[in-house]
């Protein structure tokens, strides 16, 4: 009697999981028919302006070339505004993509097997945010030997076999991390000069895998070693160990700067929130630089508890990376003195671009989708404002 | 350790250690113990801040475990309070930010997720009978996609310390302008009388742990053991919704879907720690409360010595290893 309910109930479930499948693709197969409209409507004004439009908006119907995107995520605002861009460039092109993410950026396995079903999918071509490059190394290759281009975004693809990524649409990463370094270096110059003894840096990564975290962190690490040394300091670079060898600067011991690195077991806001209240408690420390949204809310959580992040002689510089409402806030109410802004809207667009021009044999390459610091008295300029999100 | 376990030596005997427990003593100990290890061996270690931080742990981590307690004392295990805190964080942030419910709203509903969790739980357990591990495995995963459905896949905060609706955080932390108190802490140790006082001066409280030691024989003694097993896991399922506001309270992160997942294990080792038998049928509430603070002690304390990410998840493997050992030794005892 006990296993007939067992059994029943257990092909409840799997009807009901059936059901529940159905319902997020019928969600996602949405997507795709406002898509569809959207690109009839520029189809339609196509139709408007020239004869020629005409033919083509009836002999290539809209969403005859299909993208498969797959990001690194999507809880963060960051990626929604890259689904936004790639959309709605992808309308204008009368396109298709479908955009994927695994749960979290943890996920490594998760995200090689979306990249295995966007394979299957046998898009144009795929848009690819590696969160590890190794892991996902057979299904690059895969996608090579079917002939589908990869283009990859965001961090990009570093290690691909040759040939397979054809272009990165992305934020020099390391370009980025030494704008925050020479932005910071301005702020915390006079102490590191007027330092009696040493001074401590801290840098809050989220991992050390992933190639845009590691050169923001690094990009960060060798600009302030370079600056600081330029102004006759000795700098070293401690903790996570990844960042400490492939830094310019290395293991220096008594240097004047201190650089501390910090990367979690986990990506974990608990976590990350211990790593930045170990650095704020230690008395040496002048400045904590956090190279993503994930980092640098972290250090909206530390700050409510030890309160050291401000601007004074006594406080605690703090530069994050990203935005999203907590770090908006707290540029905008002066804990941090800045951060830097990518460009996640343009990057959604130059992808599609690339994916495109790729789709259609054309030769494509790198494109820098750029990056600014942003203060409380920049961040509502038009120019800046439309790169951050809540 | 394991000697004093032994019946009839002069420590056991002893007044006090009786009326509190052994196993409390020691792990009470270990706590002092591990405190003036990180203060002598860290100068950061020994501020009023770092003691701010080690309660802003505690708070969601002793939450969790109290209620987890109950499951383990049966001889079960909830395996879903992990990522079912941070789904229930992220419905609740949702629906304050997204929706523009009041935050007293949002708080409610993400305690009730819980119990509705707990409920769940509970059939799947007391009624159908699954082995609670694979039961509460299966609905670890589902919390795991719930809170990822519900918001879209977006990741939310909870209104700010300094925004108009932040006033909530000052369940935790108080901020008096001049000094932060960590008046959460009061939060746990009334729940951690109220629950002492449950589980062992009340019927259902005596029934979870006869449960624990012999099912059927309270079965077979007329006692409804359906139904104080299922409010076994209606207990753990409350207690995880109270976790996820002390979660959202003291940490000012967007909160994202699909966390959590080893967030579980901080709980069911302090209560481990705290002296819950895994085999069910003996543990106390003040045990798992000392049991938070060694894990929220090893959370905060050794990056101040220098031990790096992966080295404390070793560290904390091995002092949990020493825990069921202990746990294992007592048994045998017995």
């Amino acid at each position: 009697m006990k296993k007939k309910v067992l059994s029943v109930l257990l092909s409840t479930a799997m009807v009901a999981t059936m059901f529940a499948g159905c319902g997020s693709k019928e969600a996602s197969s949405d997507n795709a028919a406002s898509n569809d409209t959207a690109t009839e409507d520029t189809a339609d004004a196509a139709e408007d302006t020239a004869d020629a439009a005409d033919d083509t908006a009836d002999a290539a119907p809209a969403g005859d070339m299909h993208f498969e995107i797959v990001s690194k995520g999507f809880q963060h605002a960051y990626w929604q505004a890259v689904k936004k861009g790639a959309e709605s460039k992808a309308a204008e092109l009368g396109a298709t993509v479908n955009f994927v993410g695994p749960n979290t950026e943890s996920d490594i396995a998760d995200q090689v097997q979306m990249l295995n079903n966007a394979i299957n999918a046998e898009p144009n071509a795929i848009g690819f945010a590696a969160l590890d490059t190794t892991a996902a190394l057979d299904a690059i290759q895969t996608a090579m030997d079917s002939g589908i281009p990869i283009i990859g975004f965001d961090s990009g693809v570093s290690g691909a076999p040759e040939g397979a990524v054809l272009a990165n649409a992305s934020t020099d990463n390391y370009a980025a991390g030494a704008l925050a370094a020479e932005e910071t270096y301005k702020i915390i110059k006079d102490r590191i000069a007027n330092a009696s003894g040493a001074v401590r840096i801290g840098v809050l990564s989220q991992d050390a895998t992933a190639e845009s975290i590691i050169n923001r962190g690094l990009g960060f690490i060798d600009k302030i070693a370079e600056l600081a040394q330029a102004d006759g300091k000795t700098v070293t670079v401690e903790g996570n160990d990844k960042y400490v060898t492939d830094s310019k600067v290395g293991k220096n011991d008594g240097a004047d700067v201190i650089i501390e690195v910090a990367v979690p077991a986990s990506v974990d806001a608990s976590l990350s929130k211990t790593d930045c209240e170990t650095i704020l408690n230690k008395e040496d420390t002048i400045c904590i630089y956090g190279s993503n949204q994930h980092s640098g809310e972290a250090m909206v959580s530390a700050n409510e508890t030890l309160q050291k992040f401000g601007s004074g002689d006594d406080k605690v510089v703090g530069v994050a990376f990203d935005s999203g409402a907590v770090i908006k806030g707290a540029v905008a109410d002066g804990t941090f003195a800045g951060a830097i802004t990518q460009a996640p809207v343009a990057m959604g667009e130059k992808l599609v671009e690339l994916l495109y021009a790729s789709a259609n044999g054309e030769s494509v390459e790198n494109t820098d989708t750029g990056c600014q610091w942003y203060t409380a008295d920049n961040m509502n300029n038009e120019e800046i404002a439309q790169n951050l999100y809540d | 350790m394991a000697k004093n376990e032994k019946k009839g030596n002069a420590f056991s005997n002893n007044p006090l250690v009786k009326a509190v427990g052994s196993q409390q003593i020691v792990v009470l100990l270990a706590v002092v113990v591990l405190f003036l290890v990180f203060s002598i061996a860290s100068k950061s270690f020994r501020q009023y801040t770092t003691i701010l931080s080690l309660l802003d742990t505690v708070y969601y981590i002793a939450f969790m475990a109290i209620g987890v307690t109950f499951c383990l004392i049966t001889g079960g295990v909830d395996l879903s309070i992990g990522t079912g805190m941070i789904c229930y964080s992220l419905i609740g942030a949702y629906l304050v930010v997204h929706v523009g419910v009041p935050v007293w709203v949002g708080i409610l509903v993400s305690i009730l997720c819980g119990v509705i969790m707990g409920f769940f739980n509970g059939f799947l357990v007391a009624v159908l009978n699954l082995p609670p591990f694979i039961a509460t495995l299966c609905s670890m995963m589902i919390t795991r996609g719930m809170g990822s459905i519900f918001t879209g896949g977006l990741s939310v905060a909870w209104p700010s310390s300094g925004s108009a609706q932040g006033a909530y955080r000052n369940m935790f932390k108080l901020n008096t302008g001049s000094i932060i108190l960590p008046i959460g802490f009061i939060l746990v140790l009334v729940a951690t009388i109220v629950m002492s006082t449950v589980l062992n001066k009340t019927r259902p409280g005596r029934y979870i742990i006869a449960i624990g030691s012999n099912k059927e024989a309270l079965r077979l003694s007329g006692v409804n053991v359906v139904k104080w097993q299922w409010l076994a896991y209606v207990i753990s399922g409350l207690f995880t919704g109270f976790a996820s506001i002390a979660y959202a309270g003291v940490l000012a992160s967007s909160v994202a879907p699909g966390a959590g997942a080893g967030l579980e294990m901080d709980a069911i080792c302090a209560a481990i720690i705290g002296g819950t038998s895994m085999n069910g049928g003996s543990g106390t509430i003040i045990g798992t409360l000392l049991g938070v603070f060694v894990m929220a002690l090893l959370k905060i304390g050794l990056p101040f010595v220098g031990f790096q990410a992966n080295m404390q998840q070793i560290i904390t493997g091995l002092v949990l290893i020493l825990a069921v050992f202990i746990d294992v030794l007592k048994n045998k005892a017995r």
